[in-house]
């Protein structure tokens, strides 16, 4: 089968400068049919700038991003057809109804229904609001509105820049369990994030970028294991560190007090048990520290930045 | 695209804004009618009696058409600028054009639909501006005597279409400044704020490179105010409001003046769109 017929986004050496600035800096992923995939980054990383060069907002400096195998430069209106997109800021019209704000978008898009606006009202829990002017609503109800209209033509690809921004954590829990049904009905799905919590719980592949450049992507298990560590407890913690430093594969070794936290592999931990008791250095507490998805995103980031 | 101009007067229909700009219009009709209505009562010292009958001829029918046009036209400028400035600029301001350009991805329809949607508008004002003005043209013409229906005839008719028709084409230049500028800025407040300034700014240039000789006193010519005089219907009540001079313009040259300055106004706002990005 070819590859290329299972991608959904490619993005090839994107590059947008604004004047000096250079936003995002060459880069290159890809989302594949059918998986929900994670946007990483700090603030000011390019995150949403890459965003817009997807929905053609933002014209790239060079490069390209192609959708369904078509470029976004030369086929947008056509690309658009199929994609759901919520940007970051929501941008809604606040003399209008939740639903007037739906029913006008539904008129520019063509082909969507009432029963659609209302079924999409129902799905993000807006129904018996939906009069109310959009200007009254909280910002949760407004992200929620946002998701809605993502959702509107039912598309296949659907786009969504920071979906729990404002929400409470049943919201979130909510729209998290909204965005893994979706998964499950066969959407695509590209999620701009800062929770890492949520990405980590809803995305299988991840890509982080800081500073408009790609710093590395691929399967979130895979991610956070790049990052295991032992925390132990010893007697002679002084002693077990020079032990330990002389092991060629021992990535690194970090003391605090009494506990020592080991960069290395998960097979090599009875290794390090047998090392230390033939130095007479007993262990009093041995386990693996969990790695989360913000450990991993924390560590990469800094050290990019240091 | 038809679906993209019934939006956009969807949301003009459902905004606020619309409907107290036509409140503004019909309440400036009916102050200036019996305003002046009460001048002509009992009018000061020193107005001669040519000067009145002048004045009582365009509170009545068929004069009071010229009046009802020229109105129209100078407060219709002032409240289409508005409209127009804001209908682009607030899209920038709530981030809804990011929710349009995502659905429909060809930018120059967002500009056509836009425009068109805001030049039926002003159609439709113009059509109650006329209503207002005749319902306010029977009350004076009463006042005043009686209503000559005799003075209704075809031609007259014929004439006031074609009038309703260079008073629209008068606002076009207008309208189309001020979401350049709005465009250009951004905010409803740049188009607002380029528009009004254009036109009160021009009112003011036009006035004193009249008094200049040589070829600045040609300049006026070939600025939109004096073009949209030559072409309007005359009346007592635009003196002051709309730029002097122009009187001396042939429609041709007005014509061809004001469609260039639309073009400008819309090539610009059209290239200026496309190739700016949209970001937050």
């Amino acid at each position: 089968m070819d590859n290329n017929a299972d991608l959904v986004v490619r993005t090839e050496h994107l590059t947008k400068h604004f004047g000096k600035l250079v936003a995002v800096d060459d880069l290159s992923l890809e989302v594949r049919k059918g998986e929900i995939f994670g946007f990483l980054g700090p603030n000011g990383a390019g995150k949403s700038t890459t965003v817009g060069m997807m929905l053609g907002l933002v014209a790239p400096t060079s490069g390209k991003v192609e959708i369904f195998g078509l470029d976004t430069q030369l086929h947008l209106p056509q690309i658009l057809k199929r994609v759901g997109a919520m940007t970051e800021s929501i941008g809604f019209y606040p003399y209008l109804s939740g639903e007037n704000n739906l029913n006008y978008i539904a008129r520019i898009t063509g082909g969507i229904s009432s029963t659609r606006i209302e079924k999409v009202l129902d799905l993000v829990e807006l129904s018996g609001r939906e009069k109310d002017k959009f200007s009254t609503y909280s910002l949760g109800m407004k992200q929620r509105l946002a998701i809605a209209c993502s959702l509107l033509s039912d598309p296949e690809f659907i786009v969504l820049d920071e979906p729990t921004n404002g929400l409470d954590p049943a919201g979130v829990k909510e729209i998290r369990e909204l965005i893994i049904k979706l998964g499950h009905e066969g959407k695509t799905i590209f999620l701009n994030s800062h929770l890492l919590h949520e990405v980590e719980q809803i995305c299988e592949r991840v890509a982080i970028i800081q500073h408009g450049k790609m710093i590395t992507q691929g399967p979130v298990k895979d991610l956070m294991k790049k990052g295991d560590l032992l925390q132990l407890q010893v007697t002679e913690p002084e002693k077990a560190m020079a032990v330990l430093n002389n092991l060629d594969w021992i990535r690194s070794i970090v003391r605090e007090d009494d506990k020592l936290f080991i960069d290395v592999n998960a097979e090599r931990y009875a290794q390090i048990s047998a090392v230390l008791a033939r130095e007479d250095i007993f262990i009093t507490e041995m386990r693996a520290k969990d790695n989360t998805l913000e450990d991993f995103f924390l560590e990469i980031t800094e050290e990019r930045t240091n | 695209m038809i679906d993209m101009i019934r939006a956009e007067l969807f949301k003009l229909r459902k905004r606020s804004m619309t409907w107290i700009l036509l409140i503004i219009l019909a309440t400036f009709f009916c102050l200036m009618f019996f305003a002046t209505y009460g001048i002509i009562s009992s009018p000061p010292d020193g107005m001669h009696g040519v000067a009145i009958d002048e004045i009582k001829a365009s509170l009545q029918f068929p004069g009071v058409f010229n009046t009802i046009f020229s109105t129209a036209g100078t407060i219709g400028t002032l409240l289409m600028i508005i409209l127009g400035a804001s209908s682009i600029g607030n899209e920038y301001g709530w981030g809804s054009i990011r929710q349009v350009l995502t659905r429909r991805g060809i930018r120059y329809h967002f500009v056509i639909s836009k425009l068109v949607s805001l030049i039926i508008v002003a159609f439709i004002g113009l059509l109650i501006s006329v209503v207002i003005g005749s319902i306010l043209a029977l009350i004076t013409s009463n006042l005043l005597g009686s209503v000559n229906w005799d003075s209704i005839t075809a031609s007259l008719i014929r004439e006031q279409l074609a009038n309703f028709g260079w008073t629209l084409f008068a606002l076009l230049p207008y309208i189309l400044m001020a979401t350049f500028f709005a465009f250009l800025g951004r905010s409803a407040i740049a188009g607002i704020g380029g528009g009004l300034g254009f036109y009160f700014i021009e009112s003011i240039a036009v006035s004193l490179l009249g008094q200049a000789g040589g070829w600045l006193s040609k300049i006026p010519d070939y600025l939109i105010g004096p073009n949209v005089t030559a072409i309007m219907p005359p009346s007592p009540f635009s003196q002051g409001m709309l730029p002097s001079a122009g009187t001396s313009l042939s429609t041709l040259h007005a014509t061809l003046t004001l469609t260039v300055y639309c073009i400008v106004f819309l090539t610009a706002s059209l290239y200026m769109f496309k190739k700016r990005d949209i970001t937050a």
